[in-house]
């Protein structure tokens, strides 16, 4: 069934081929270029799942979790962060802040999908 | 992948790399500045993100190095000094020449980058990544895991759906899930994004316990998570959801691996169990406990009353909101349903029972009639309710004899004809939804439609001028008092046995069709319930009585405005375009409590066409045990019997055919 994701990467290239991978699997995707313009897209629409990038100017991955969990009615959006393996302490952190799970870069169409298809059914 | 992607990277770590150039001659003029210093991190981190995704490793590599020592610089572990700076001018100068060229002819410049690579690793990076990477390899042998998942209240709150763990969970091997509540509150107190279950899942798999854990990878610290060992091996070979030895448990509480283990060791531990010799006997011996019929059917009675109590506790605990009380409820009605299965599968009996005394009578009347005739029995397993058998006998051994004695032809009449002197006779039996179907068939020359109607015409059943379908005709015969062989045999007896065929099966809610094609043969279709005594309805009501109608008597429902009903002169109705006659039910049964503004119509196939049956309202299906009317009652045709419902009142059983019939031949002789 199609989902909704919020696709938040300040690379324009992670953003288009993670957006790509998840519209080829037949969802709608709507991405923010950063976590205070993404701030934009949590206007009400439904929402199933949010998968953001960490580090970014202006607003950080962390960000928006804490700001994601405090929103009336996405609060329990499932909320996954794009990492690389040299940042656990990173990873640590955004769990503390709510993140549902992560997604390891770089990554292939099938793991991102599969990550996916682990939090939202 | 995608070339506009592809590009949309290229021109994107161009842009980062002249943001890189920038950053690095800042940090030339003063290597404390600390906005260059992070502005350098996050494009070493953003290149080397991207750059593994499109498949530039040599860049994902390099970078890779870089963007931890300036994350450590960033952080305070290390100072920035020269020898960083100038390795990191190179890179830059490296990267372009990287990106300039399809990942795949990256080659050509190895040395080169394998030198740079070099340098950068001697600046001395202890690099966390690269340690973890020797993964201990498990020997892939399967083992049964007894998992106890109990999310912490708030996991939803995360996003988490703790099902999907459960999924993930089931899909490394076979298991199953049992769950339970934990902390339940009464339903008045329920917060709907708080979590009050916990899943035991027994799983065998071939993966590691490393695997299995790596399900919870997203939720460690908002799960407790215990994952033990049962033993090697597949311990859950006769184990399935439905039928495990903890299908009662009380859900309030975990099993714990301790009664979880010493339940599939005991099954496990002689590999044939007590229960399994029993489950192997039965195999080989269909029967070897002789029970008399009565305590069966006594079983079956109380198994009846049990199924009417249970309803009623269905409904009291519906009722009456208690947790405890809705667990109870549900575990009676589970263990009533599991029970009321096995006692009517005890009442089945195959067909194949009732064969033998066929081929006896097949061999006995052939030679009698000296015709050659093979006899051959097709699905005789197909199981039915053994007073269905007992009263299907003997209209099965008449309608075989009327086959042999009139079907199949003599074997020079056969070779004249072309076909094969020896003919055949087929019985079949099949299941069909929730009905058993018994054919007889033959090859032999077909029910002979002239003679019937001439015959129909001698005895005064039909006028000579009178139109009838074939079906009409074909139907003659089981009118009482007709008989087409033109010489009246022993056999076949004298004209008395078809309607006497018909009305014992329709007595045990059966329909006999026949269908007959010259020269090809004939075939009766006997169309059975699977019990007597279990009814799956259509539950009606009319103010306030309810009826049940049998779900094969029901074709298609509508609504339909009371008025309507009320304003149409003869009784009939157009419903989607057709024009179908109907009987309101309300005025029949003498119903007079307030009418609804809405009624439902209720079409029912009458006579090759159909009636529609007017009520107030549809309840829904209902499975109803059938009880036997009273004597009073018993001349009463259109009611077949009565059922007991959940809150303990009576609903009459409608057989819609002979209601039909009853309230159109009243009408018929009001007319005349």
């Amino acid at each position: 069934m199609s989902k909704t994701i919020v696709v938040i990467d300040d690379s324009e290239s992670i953003r288009e081929l993670v957006g790509l991978t998840l519209e080829n699997a037949g969802h709608t995707v709507a991405k923010g270029v950063d976590g205070q313009d993404a701030m934009r897209l949590f206007d009400g629409r439904e929402v199933n799942l949010v998968i953001t990038d960490l580090n970014m100017p202006h607003m950080d991955g962390i960000g928006v979790i804490r700001e994601v969990r405090k929103m009336q009615g996405y609060n329990t959006v499932p909320i996954l962060v794009l990492t690389t393996e040299s940042q656990t302490s990173k990873k640590e952190e955004a769990k503390a802040a709510g993140a549902t799970g992560w997604i390891v870069k770089p990554f292939v169409a099938d793991k991102l999908l599969a990550v996916v298809k682990k939090v939202i059914r | 992948m995608n070339d506009r992607l592809i590009d949309t990277f290229l021109a994107e770590a161009h842009e980062l790399i002249v943001d890189l150039e920038k950053a690095l001659l800042q940090l030339e003029n003063d290597q404390q500045n600390k906005d260059a210093i992070s502005a350098v991190f996050r494009a070493m981190h953003t290149i080397k993100g991207a750059a593994g995704m499109f498949g530039y490793a040599a860049v994902n590599e390099i970078t890779h190095h870089l963007e931890s020592i300036y994350q450590d610089i960033r952080d305070c572990k290390r100072e920035m000094n020269e020898a960083i700076l100038r390795i990191t001018f190179k890179t830059l100068d490296h990267l372009r020449i990287l990106l300039q060229v399809p990942p795949a002819e990256s080659v050509g410049n190895n040395s080169e980058h394998a030198e740079l690579l070099q340098a950068v690793q001697s600046l001395g990076v202890i690099d966390p990544a690269a340690s973890v990477k020797t993964k201990q390899v498990v020997e892939a042998e399967s083992a049964t895991y007894y998992i106890n998942v109990l999310p912490k209240s708030n996991i939803l709150k995360n996003g988490t759906n703790p099902l999907y763990l459960v999924d993930d969970l089931l899909v490394l091997g076979n298991g199953i899930s049992l769950p339970y509540f934990n902390d339940l509150p009464v339903i008045d107190n329920l917060v709907p994004d708080v979590s009050y279950m916990g899943f035991e899942v027994l799983l065998c798999t071939d993966k590691s316990e490393d695997d299995i854990s790596g399900v919870f990878i997203f939720v460690e610290d908002l799960c407790d998570v215990t994952i033990k060992k049962l033993g090697k091996g597949n311990l859950l070979k006769s184990i399935t959801a439905e039928d495990n030895p903890w299908y009662n448990r009380n859900e309030l509480l975990p099993l714990g691996f301790e009664a979880v283990q010493s339940a599939l060791t005991k099954k496990n531990f002689n590999k044939t169990s007590a229960t399994e010799t029993v489950r192997k006997a039965t195999a080989q011996k269909t029967s070897n406990i002789r029970v008399n019929s009565d305590q069966l059917d006594d079983l079956m009675n109380l198994v009846s009353e049990l199924v009417t109590t249970q309803a009623r506790l269905a409904l009291f605990s519906n009722q009456n909101s208690s947790a405890e009380l809705d667990v109870i409820s549900e575990n009676i009605e589970k263990i009533t349903r599991r029970l009321r299965d096995n006692a009517f599968t005890m009442s089945l009996v195959p067909l194949e029972s009732i064969v033998v005394r066929f081929q006896r009578l097949v061999s006995d009347l052939s030679k009698e009639l000296n015709k050659e005739i093979e006899f051959r029995a097709e699905g005789m397993d197909t199981k039915i309710d053994k007073s269905i058998i007992e009263k299907l006998t003997d209209p099965l051994l008449h309608l075989l004899r009327n086959s042999l004695d009139h079907g199949i032809e003599n074997p020079a009449e056969r070779k004249r004809k072309g076909k094969d002197p020896k003919g055949t006779v087929l019985l079949k039996s099949y299941y069909s939804g929730a009905n058993v179907v018994v054919e007889i068939s033959d090859d032999g020359a077909g029910i002979n439609l002239e003679r019937i109607r001439e015959k129909a015409i001698n005895k005064g059943l039909i006028d000579a001028g009178s139109q009838l379908s074939e079906r009409e005709l074909v139907d003659l015969i089981f009118v009482p008092g007709f008989s087409t062989a033109t010489k009246v045999t022993d056999v076949s007896g004298r004209g008395v046995g078809m309607d006497v065929v018909k009305r014992n099966i329709t007595d045990i809610r059966g329909e006999v069709t026949v269908t007959t094609s010259p020269e090809r043969g004939t075939t009766f279709i006997i169309r059975l319930p699977l019990t007597l005594s279990i009814l799956d309805g259509l539950l009606v009501r009319i103010g306030d009585t309810d009826f049940l109608l049998p779900l094969t008597a029901v074709a298609k429902c509508y609504e339909v405005e009371t008025a309507t009903l009320e304003s149409t002169y003869n009784q009939w109705v157009t419903l989607e375009g057709k024009r179908t006659p109907f009987i309101f039910l309300r005025n029949e049964f003498a119903i007079t409590q307030s009418k609804p503004h809405l009624s439902q119509i209720i079409n029912v196939p009458f006579d090759g066409g159909h009636v529609g049956l007017a009520v107030d309202k549809i309840i829904g299906e209902y499975q109803a045990v059938l009880k036997p009317l009273g004597h009073y009652y018993q001349k009463n045709d259109e009611f077949s019997g009565a059922t007991i419902l959940g809150n303990g009142t009576v609903a009459l059983v409608l057989d819609a055919n002979k209601l039909i019939r009853k309230l159109t031949t009243d009408i018929k002789s009001e007319i005349v």
